[in-house]
């Protein structure tokens, strides 16, 4: 079976809560991410805790997506 | 794609057999929600477990303050269990859960029929109960990372 990332995302220098989702690719800085009506950038990623058979555990820092 | 399908890509079910997992989707029923529609509320019992599908959840703690707007604690996308709390304690709801997206699907699996299966199926019952308190694990994490 392939890898499935379970991310942490956490939202810097704005009021929200966050997300937990399970995605097929690891994120990496630069993504776009959609999070309800909000885009965001991924500006960090790190392994949060060791992986465990498939699933690789990660925290995502993320900012507001600037449209410039 | 089938309900086994998506539990493969759950992290609740790493460990399990085909079989069990077999076992698990036949007790899964989808429901769909739209934007703002209330999964679960606050307080009231819980004899359901959740997993999220398709789309957003949002979990919001409410506080003692009746004047106090409920808080978001965390957004939970695909493959995000919910309402694993009422199926360790049995205690109520502690947060209320609305969907986040247009369309918003989840599985559902009764609490009785689920531990009836990991009953009689101990190999299961340990996977299940390993895999929740490492998903509670995770969502602390996550919790203190966003410092609420």
């Amino acid at each position: 079976m392939a890898a499935i990332y379970k991310v942490s995302y956490v939202v810097s220098g704005e009021e929200h809560p966050g997300a937990i989702l399970n995605t097929d690719a690891r994120p990496q800085k630069g993504d776009l991410v959609t999070l309800g009506s909000k885009k965001f950038t991924v500006v960090e990623v790190i392994d949060l805790i060791p992986s465990r058979g498939e699933f690789h555990y990660l925290h995502a820092t993320l900012q507001k997506h600037s449209s410039k | 794609m089938t309900n086994k399908n998506i539990l493969e890509a759950v992290e609740l079910f790493d460990g399990a057999t085909a079989e069990e997992l077999e076992s698990v989707a036949a007790l899964c029923k989808e429901q769909t929600y739209s934007k703002g529609d209330v999964v679960t509320a606050q307080g009231e019992p819980g004899n359901e477990l959740f997993v999220v599908c398709e789309g957003f959840v949002e979990v919001l703690r409410s506080s003692s303050s009746p004047e106090l707007s409920p808080r978001s604690v965390v957004h939970l996308g695909a493959g995000q269990i919910f309402g694993e709390m009422a199926l360790v304690d049995r205690g109520p709801r502690s947060a209320t859960v609305k969907a986040a997206s247009e369309s918003t699907s989840v599985l559902v699996i009764r609490q009785d029929e689920f531990e009836q299966l990991c009953e009689q199926n101990h190999h299961l019952g340990f996977v299940v109960m390993r895999n929740i308190a490492a998903d509670l694990s995770f969502k602390l994490r996550h919790r203190h990372l966003t410092g609420r």
